[in-house]
C-alpha cells in the first residue's frame, strides 16, 4: 500500500532528526560509554521480548524424550512436527482454534462494517437529534455496569452458552466509532456535496466515497478488533463455562496450563483411531502439550503482526489524537 | 365518499405517538422475562423471555423433562405455546416496520397505517393461542404437580394488542388523504435517523440495560431465584461491606492490593518516556528498528499467553531452572511461578515487559515532532547530550505524558482482572486479588450476587468521579479536556 501524505512527513521528520544529530562526528569517552550502555540495555530488552517465543518454538519441535529432560536450551535438536500433528488431530484443540478463527473473521467484519456505517452517520448534522444520539454513544465509554449485572443482562437475553455472545455485544464499539467519524470528518466536504448534488443517496455516497476513502482508519479498528477478538478468554470464561465445545483456544490454554494430569488423555481422544498416532500421542508429555497449544495460539499473531506493524502504530497515535 | 384535503397531516399524527411508543414497549418486553406472557405454568423457566420463548423449544423444555416423559403434559401443549410466542413476536416486528415508516410522508403512512394494523391483530391472534395454550396446560392429568399461572405478561400483551388495534384503526379511518401523485418518501434527518436506531438499539441493550442489574444490590438475592418487592433490604449490603468482620478484611486487603499495584504502575509510567528517548539516541538505523518492532509483540499477545511463556521460562521444568542446572551442574527445580513474596513487584514486571515498549511509541513520534532548531541551538551552545534531553526533549514530552499520567489515576482502581486471574496460585493468592478479581470471584465464583455487584457499582461511581476530577484538572492546568 502506498504510504499517505502524513507518514511520508513523518519520515521526513525523523530522517531530519538524526542529521542533525549526526553533525557531532567526535566520539568522547562518555560517548562511547553511553553508546555501549545503551546498545545493551536495548539489545537485552529485545532479547528479552523474543527469546521466550524462539524458546517455545525450539521446544516443540524438537525431539520430545530431549525435551524432557530439559536439554533444549537454545538449539532444536531432533526437529520434528509431529507434535503439531497430533495436536491438531485432537479434536478438542482444532475446534477451539476454529471457535477462535472464526469470532475473530465473523466479529471483526461485522464490527468494522457497523463502526464505518454509524461513524458515517454520526457525521450528518442534519440527522434527528443527533448530539443527542452522539452523547448518548459517548457516555457509554466512561461506565460500567460490572461483571454481575452484564452477566446477568446476558443471562436474561440467552446469550450465555452461546457462540453468539463473542459475536454480537462486540458489534457496537463507540471508541471505534468515534475515531471513524473523526476520520469521515478529515475527508473534504466537497467530494461529498457534489455527489450529494448528481443525486446520490447516503447509502450511495457511503458505498462508493466514505468506505474506499477511509480504508485506513477501518484497518486500523479491523486489526485492533481482530487483534481483541483474538486474545480475549475472560467471555470465555465467563459464559462457556458449561460448553466446553465453544471455548476459545485462549480459555482452552488457560485450563491446559493449570491442569497436570488429565492432558494426555486429550491426545488419546483424540487419534484414538490409528494406532501409530496414538503411540506418538502418548510420547507427548504435559509439557510438550502445553508448549505446542501456546505456539498454536501465538503464531497468528507473530504471523501477521510483521505486515501489521504500521496499522498499530498508527491506532495508538489515533488513540492519542483523540485523548 | 372523498375526504377533504387538509393541510399537514392532521390529529392522527399525535395517536401515532400511542402506537409508536406501544411499539417500543413491546419490543423490550420481548427480552424481560417477568413480562413474559408464555410463564404459562411452573414447569417453564422463570428466566426466559418472549423471545427465547420462540426460538428455543430447548430453553422452554428444560425444567419439564421429567413431566413430559411421564405424560403430565403433551408436547404439543408447548409447541402451541412456542408457536404463539413467535406469532406475538411477528406482530410486534410488524408493529416495529410500520413504526418506522410511519415517520415518513402521508403516502407513506397511509400504508404503514396497514402494516400497523396487521401487526397488531397478529398479536392479538397470537395472544388468542397463548391462552388456549395455557388452558391446555390446565387440562393436565396431573394438575397438582402442573401449576397453571396466568402471568402478568398475558394481561399486558393483550392490553397492548387491544390499545394497538384501536389506534392503527383510529388513524386509518381519520387520517386525511395524500394529495394525489405523492411520492413515499421520508426526510432526510428522519431517514438518518432510522439507519441510526439499530445501533442506539444495541447500545442499549448491552451498555445500559445491565445498568438494570443494579436493583440487586438493593434486594436478598441468590442465583437463580426470581426477585419479589418483600426481599427488597435496602442498603443493606453496602453497610454489610464495612459491618462484616471478614468482608471488611477483604475488602481492605483487596483495596490495598488494587492501589498498590495501580500505585506502582503509575510510579513507573515514566519508564516508556525514558525508553523512546534512550532509544533515538541510537544512531543505527536498522537496530532501531528490530528493538522497536520486536519490543511491541508482547502487548499484542494475550495474558494467557504471558502466563504461558512465564511457565516456559520460570517453572520447574522451565528455561531458567534447565540453564542453571547446566551451567551448575547441579539440579535446580525452583519455580519461580509459586514464589510467595514480591507477588506486586512481579506483576509490574510482567506488566512493564509487556507494555513498555507498546507505550513507548507514543514518545518516539512526540520526540520527531519537536522543532530540531532547538536541538541545533542548544549545541551551538554547548549542551551536552543529557542537557538537551533533559531540557528539550523531556518538556517537549511532557505534556503527552500529563495526558497518559491522569488517565492513569482515574482508572486506578480499574487495573483489570486478565493478568491476576492467570498468574493467581495458592501461594500469591492474598496478594495478587485486585478488586475486578475479587469481584469476579465472590459474583461468579461464589454466587453472592448483591453485594459483588454493591462492589461493582461503587468502583464504577468512584471511577466515573476520578475521571471527572481528572478531567478538571486537566482542564485547569492545560485549557485541554481528556475526554
Amino acid at each position: 500500500m502506498a504510504k499517505t501524505k502524513q507518514e511520508k512527513l513523518d519520515l521526513k521528520a525523523e530522517k531530519q532528526y538524526y542529521k542533525t544529530h549526526k553533525k557531532k562526528q567526535k566520539l568522547t569517552v562518555g560517548d562511547v560509554i553511553f553508546n555501549i550502555l545503551n546498545y545493551a540495555f536495548f539489545g537485552i530488552f529485545t532479547i528479552s521480548c523474543i527469546f521466550p517465543f524462539y524458546y517455545l518454538f525450539i521446544n516443540t519441535i524438537s525431539d520430545n524424550s530431549l525435551v524432557r529432560i530439559g536439554a533444549i536450551n537454545f538449539i532444536p535438536k531432533g526437529i520434528h512436527f509431529q507434535n503439531y500433528l497430533s495436536l491438531l488431530n485432537a479434536g478438542e484443540i482444532l475446534d477451539a482454534f476454529l471457535v477462535s478463527a472464526s469470532r475473530t473473521v465473523i466479529g471483526t467484519a461485522l464490527m468494522v462494517v457497523v463502526s464505518a456505517l454509524a461513524g458515517y452517520l454520526m457525521t450528518k448534522q442534519e440527522m434527528w437529534h443527533r448530539k443527542i444520539w452522539y452523547r448518548f454513544l459517548v457516555i457509554t465509554m466512561y461506565f460500567n455496569a460490572g461483571l454481575v449485572p452484564t452477566y446477568l443482562n446476558f443471562l436474561m437475553l440467552g446469550l450465555t452458552e452461546n457462540y453468539l455472545v463473542y459475536i454480537i455485544p462486540a458489534i457496537v464499539q463507540p471508541y471505534n466509532i468515534i475515531l471513524v467519524k473523526t476520520y469521515i470528518e478529515s475527508i473534504p466536504a466537497e467530494l461529498e456535496e457534489s455527489a450529494f448534488i448528481d443525486g446520490a443517496s447516503h447509502m450511495k455516497i457511503f458505498r462508493n466515497i466514505i468506505w474506499p476513502l477511509s480504508k485506513p482508519i477501518l484497518a486500523t479498528i479491523a486489526i485492533f478488533g481482530a487483534v481483541g477478538h483474538w486474545n480475549s478468554f475472560m467471555d470465555s470464561i465467563l459464559y462457556m463455562s458449561g460448553t466446553p465445545e465453544l471455548q476459545t483456544l485462549q480459555h482452552r490454554l488457560y485450563i491446559y496450563l493449570n491442569q497436570t494430569t488429565s492432558l494426555a488423555n486429550i491426545m488419546q481422544g483424540g487419534v484414538s483411531s490409528s494406532q501409530a498416532a496414538s503411540a506418538m500421542a502418548s510420547v507427548m508429555d504435559a509439557k510438550t502439550i502445553k508448549y505446542t497449544i501456546s505456539m498454536v495460539t501465538v503464531i497468528p499473531i507473530l504471523a501477521v503482526y510483521p505486515f501489521m506493524q504500521r496499522y498499530f502504530e498508527k491506532g495508538i497515535m489515533l488513540g492519542a489524537v483523540k485523548g | 365518499m372523498k375526504k377533504k384535503k387538509v393541510q399537514g397531516n392532521g390529529w392522527t399524527d399525535k395517536v401515532y405517538y400511542v402506537t409508536r411508543f406501544g411499539t417500543i414497549l413491546g419490543l423490550m418486553m420481548m427480552f424481560f422475562p417477568a413480562a413474559n406472557p408464555g410463564y404459562v405454568c411452573n414447569l417453564i423457566n422463570k428466566n426466559l423471555s418472549l423471545f427465547t420463548t420462540a426460538i428455543s423449544y430447548d430453553s422452554l423444555t428444560t425444567q419439564a423433562m421429567r413431566p413430559l416423559d411421564k405424560g403430565w403434559v403433551d408436547k404439543s401443549s408447548f409447541i402451541m405455546l412456542m408457536v404463539a410466542a413467535a406469532i406475538v413476536c411477528l406482530g410486534i416486528l410488524l408493529g416495529a416496520v410500520a413504526g418506522c415508516m410511519s415517520v415518513g410522508n402521508l403516502k407513506l403512512k397511509r400504508i404503514s397505517n396497514w402494516f400497523g394494523l396487521a401487526g397488531s391483530v397478529v398479536m392479538g391472534g397470537g395472544m388468542v393461542i397463548m391462552y388456549k395454550a395455557y388452558e391446555k396446560f390446565g387440562g393436565s392429568s396431573r394438575p397438582d404437580k402442573v401449576y397453571n399461572i396466568l402471568p402478568n405478561g398475558m394481561y399486558i400483551f393483550t392490553a397492548l394488542a387491544v390499545v394497538l388495534v384501536v389506534a392503527n384503526i383510529v388513524i386509518i379511518l381519520f387520517q386525511p388523504r395524500p394529495e394525489k401523485g405523492e411520492q413515499c418518501e421520508i426526510k432526510t434527518p428522519m431517514k438518518l435517523f432510522l439507519m441510526f436506531v439499530p445501533i442506539i438499539a444495541f447500545v442499549f441493550v448491552f451498555s445500559y440495560l445491565p445498568l438494570w442489574g443494579w436493583r440487586y444490590a438493593f434486594f436478598d438475592y441468590k442465583a437463580g431465584e426470581t426477585l419479589t418487592m418483600d426481599k427488597f433490604v435496602g442498603f443493606k449490603w453496602f453497610t454489610f461491606l464495612f459491618q462484616n468482620e471478614a468482608t471488611r478484611g477483604d475488602i481492605m486487603r483487596v483495596l490495598k492490593n488494587t492501589l498498590i499495584m495501580s500505585g506502582l504502575g503509575i510510579a513507573t509510567s515514566w519508564v516508556p518516556m525514558a525508553f523512546a528517548i534512550f532509544l533515538t539516541e541510537i544512531r543505527c538505523g536498522w537496530f532501531r528498528r528490530i528493538v522497536q518492532t520486536f519490543t511491541t509483540i508482547p502487548n499484542f499477545i494475550s495474558w494467557v499467553l504471558v502466563y504461558a511463556i512465564a511457565f516456559a521460562i520460570f517453572s520447574t521444568e522451565g528455561f531458567v531452572n534447565n540453564f542453571l542446572t547446566d551451567i551448575t551442574g547441579t539440579a535446580h527445580t525452583t519455580n519461580y511461578l509459586l514464589g510467595e513474596s514480591g507477588t506486586w513487584f512481579k506483576m509490574l514486571a510482567w506488566g512493564m515487559w509487556k507494555g513498555t515498549g507498546w507505550s513507548a511509541i507514543i514518545y518516539i513520534s512526540g520526540i520527531s515532532g519537536i522543532d530540531q532548531q532547538l536541538y541545533e541551538a542548544a549545541t551551538v551552545d554547548g549542551a551536552g547530550r543529557f542537557q538537551k534531553m533533559w531540557h528539550i526533549t523531556v518538556p517537549g514530552l511532557i505534556p503527552t505524558f500529563c495526558v497518559l499520567l491522569l488517565m492513569s489515576v482515574a482508572n486506578i482502581l480499574s487495573n483489570g482482572m486478565d493478568q491476576y486471574l492467570v498468574f493467581e496460585n495458592a501461594k500469591n493468592a492474598v496478594d495478587i486479588e485486585v478488586l475486578d478479581l475479587y469481584v469476579y470471584k465472590i459474583g461468579i465464583g461464589k454466587g453472592l450476587v448483591p453485594l459483588s455487584t454493591v462492589v461493582g457499582m461503587v468502583k464504577t461511581l468512584v471511577s466515573v468521579t476520578l475521571l471527572f476530577l481528572a478531567n478538571g484538572v486537566s482542564k485547569a492546568i492545560r485549557g485541554e479536556s481528556i475526554m
